[in-house]
């Protein structure tokens, strides 16, 4: 039945790629304006060859690893320092909350403004864009290990080292998982959408060049490269995930 | 608690003057689920007769197919084999003319209040409102929650919920009365009350009701039948009367003849685990 | 003190530093105006502003109509049927790691620059979230309801009318609040990008020509926008509050549906 499964979404995958190459060559839909599937595919391969493509990704990797680096250990210490003291977590929680579900896109130019154009503006907009996520999941992660848990390690006379260790790390394992796929999408949503905005280099500024200067092929590849890239990551850490999951109950 | 809602006697009016109870046949009935590697018997061979006005509870271990059977009887499930008969005609569909049901959670709808969970079969079929009005509340009067009407199921308690979920099931004023498990999610001493309020109801109405439980205890004390099931495959082991004098009190669950027939029971449960 | 109190405390007290830092030149005006000469410069060009404000207002209304009613159709389908929810549900949340900001350029050589863009952009931005969570409304609805709707002689028309929906509503309200906000951002996003109206727009031209308080003044009322919308919905679920607090099944998913961090409200 899994592998029915798996057949029937490789399926649904070839099926919209046929579409695309149909309505295409067909010329049911302009071909400058819809590539056809198999060119877009073969430039995809061509720009993987270009060494002006090649230092766009690995400087979109730099930013994003970088924002990452800083926004993971940072928030992670927030939100736990958060969840620790319960009067601290009460004053501050709407705050983060609100924090969190205001649009972090419209304070892209005060990002530019501080830092100019480059690498710094976009890591700090990375930066931004995942710190209030970390914070929130490091919180719910560590207030939602069990209290019974904690119960039973007490009364079999665990030092807070061994509680830690053996209480607080196993049971917020898979939650944290969980939290660092997010975090990473919300970050790689960032930094391309700054590179987007104003850029010298990067994917995002490439895409948005391609698109401005209506070279189709090349922005559909792009879009083809980044889906590809950032599906690979999320599926990855879910499948690290499920090899978690007996953790979980 | 839900006891603290409960009416002195003396205030509650039947549904109707006249007792209306149904006679249930079930001949022979058999369940069988295809799985993809085998056939699993859920049911085999299941006979039983309810006169009508008894109240007779169906007990054993889960997985014995006591609530797969009741389901059959409510017509929310088909069998394989054999036929299931209320009042003579067979029951295919659910039929609120002639069953009610209350099931284990009280599964009342969360958005309506406790009177618009009683009137909801009623809407359903297009009961004109005043009428349904009036209806559920004879049907909450009953079960003794004159005046929690206006409360939305949240703002009840557990005992509270049930009661309404059996108000429900009464407000057509169904000859039988279908009960799976009704009280399983209650604490012990709500659901003693429970126990008593389900008696006083059913003699109030004189309703057939069938009964679905795990605990000896409450399948002695509210029963005048007995009939206990064992898994693997469902069957009936057997079916024995219960002779306490009604009204049932507490002092009988110390009694001998109770303890006699709870050990009855336990006997066939304990030798088919 | 209280909790609340002190949140007050502390939010009067930004309130006071975004006046006092710039003012006392602690941090450069250009990096942030005090908080009076942005507000005193969006009162000058009000004109302006609530032009822009219409344009992405209505940019909003459209996308939001879209995103609604497609995905709530689309996520009453996939969550009432359980083979293509199997199928679909897992690929439709991998979507979700795909920064779908690369689609706006793509978007803008098909339908220009105008609003169709931004709404065909903003739409899309905001289906997923609501498809979502429609889904999981439906899919999460206590069965037992059903059954008992079932005991009763409900029909099929009747179950849906009398128990799916409104069973569904309070996490369909969740999946909207999300999708709105996304919808918001999306508008504001691709107005920044690429556009020659609206707030975003705004935004972008004074950043170019640095005039900050402009630049705040047009964050401030997207800022004011997200926030009534927020508030909108929320009292819209506080009147649909009973809903919630019913079966196990239904808190368990709204708890789910608004715990889940569905919100990459970049």
């Amino acid at each position: 039945m899994a592998l029915g499964i798996k057949l029937a979404r490789v399926a649904i995958i070839i099926t919209i790629f046929a579409l695309w190459e149909a309505l295409s060559r067909s010329g049911i839909v302009n071909p400058r304006l819809l590539p056809a599937a198999s060119d877009t595919l073969a430039m995809l391969g061509q720009l993987l060859q270009r060494a002006s493509v090649r230092n766009d990704l690995a400087v979109t990797a730099s930013e994003v690893l970088t924002a990452f680096a800083l926004a993971v250990p940072f928030g992670a210490l927030v939100g736990f320092l958060i969840a620790e003291n319960r009067y601290f977590a009460e004053v501050v929680k709407p705050l983060l909350f609100f924090a969190f579900s205001i649009p972090k896109s419209i304070f892209l130019p005060m990002f530019i403004l501080v830092f100019g154009v480059g690498f710094a503006q976009k890591v700090g907009f990375g930066f931004f864009s995942t710190i209030f996520i970390v914070i929130m999941s490091t919180t719910t992660a560590v207030e939602q290990v069990k209290v019974e848990y904690l119960t039973v390690a007490r009364s079999y006379g665990a030092t807070s080292a061994q509680t830690a260790l053996r209480v607080y790390l196993p049971s917020m394992l898979p939650v944290l998982l969980e939290a660092l796929r997010i975090s990473m999408i919300f970050n790689l949503t960032g930094v391309i959408l700054a590179e987007m905005y104003a850029s010298r280099d990067g994917i995002g500024h490439q895409i948005a060049s391609w698109g401005e200067n209506f070279q189709m092929k090349q922005l559909l590849a792009g879009v083809v490269m980044i889906a590809t890239i950032a599906i690979a990551f999320n599926e990855g850490i879910r499948w690290v995930e499920t090899r978690c999951s007996h953790w979980r109950t | 608690m839900g006891g603290n809602a409960m009416q002195p006697l003396a205030n509650i009016t039947p549904l109707k003057s006249v007792p209306r109870a149904g006679a249930i046949e079930v001949r022979s009935v058999g369940q069988v689920f295809k799985t993809s590697t085998q056939d699993v018997v859920a049911l085999s061979e299941v006979s039983l007769e309810v006169k009508p006005g008894r109240f007779v509870v169906i007990v054993g271990p889960s997985g014995c197919g006591k609530s797969t059977l009741l389901m059959m009887m409510a017509g929310l499930r088909q069998q394989t084999s054999g036929t299931v008969t209320i009042n003579g005609a067979p029951i295919l569909k659910p039929d609120p003319d002639r069953v009610g049901v209350v099931f284990q959670e009280a599964s009342l709808f969360p958005w309506l209040t406790a009177e618009e969970n009683v009137e909801f079969p009623l809407a359903l079929r297009g009961v004109a409102k005043s009428e349904r009005r009036a209806k559920a509340q004879d049907a909450l009067r009953l079960v003794g929650l004159d005046g929690f009407g206006k409360r939305h199921p949240h703002e009840l308690s557990g005992g509270m919920k049930q009661r309404v979920s059996i108000a429900r099931g009464l407000v057509q004023d169904p000859p039988v009365l279908l009960m799976d498990e009704p009280f399983a999610a209650l604490d012990e001493q709500t659901r003693m009350t429970m126990g008593d309020e389900l008696l006083r109801i059913w003699a109030a109405t004189g309703k057939t009701v069938v009964f679905v439980t795990h605990s000896l205890t409450e399948a002695v004390y509210l029963a005048d039948e007995v009939v206990v099931m064992s898994p693997r495959p469902g069957r009936m082991v057997d079916h024995l009367q219960v002779p306490l004098a009604r009204p049932r009190t507490y002092e009988m669950l110390s009694g001998d003849a109770f303890g006699r027939l709870r050990d009855r029971i336990w006997r066939h449960i304990k030798k088919s685990a | 003190m209280t909790a609340r109190a002190l949140r007050r405390l502390i939010v009067m007290g930004l309130i006071v530093l975004w006046e006092v830092l710039p003012r006392s030149g602690a941090i450069p005006e250009l990096f942030l105006p005090s908080l009076s000469s942005t507000l005193l410069s969006g009162w000058n060009e009000a004109a302006e502003y609530r032009q822009a404000l219409a344009v992405t207002l209505s940019e909003v209304a459209i996308s939001f109509a879209f995103a609604c009613g497609g995905g709530i159709l689309f996520g009453a389908v996939v969550g009432s049927l359980p083979r293509p929810r199997i199928l679909i549900m897992p690929m439709i949340s991998s979507l979700y790691a795909v920064p779908l900001v690369i689609l706006y350029p793509v978007f803008t050589v098909w339908f220009g620059i105008g609003p169709e863009s931004k709404i065909a952009f903003a739409a899309i931005y905001g289906f997923l979230p609501t498809m979502l969570s429609t889904a999981a409304g439906i899919q999460t609805i206590d069965p037992q309801l059903l059954l008992a709707a079932r005991s009763m002689g409900a029909t099929l028309s009747q179950r849906l009318v009398r128990v799916i929906i409104p069973a569904a509503i309070p996490t369909v309200l969740s999946g909207l609040r999300v999708g709105g906000a996304l919808v918001i951002v999306g508008v504001v996003v691709s107005e920044m990008l690429i556009s020659s109206a609206g707030i975003g727009y705004l935004i972008s031209r004074y950043r170019t020509i640095l005039d900050t308080p402009h630049v705040f003044a047009g964050v401030l009322l997207v800022l004011a926008m997200a926030v009534a919308f927020n508030a909108a919905i929320k009292w819209i679920e506080r009147r649909c509050a009973i809903w919630r607090t019913g079966t196990q099944g239904g808190q368990r998913a709204a708890r789910e549906i608004t715990a889940s961090p569905l919100q990459p409200a970049t």
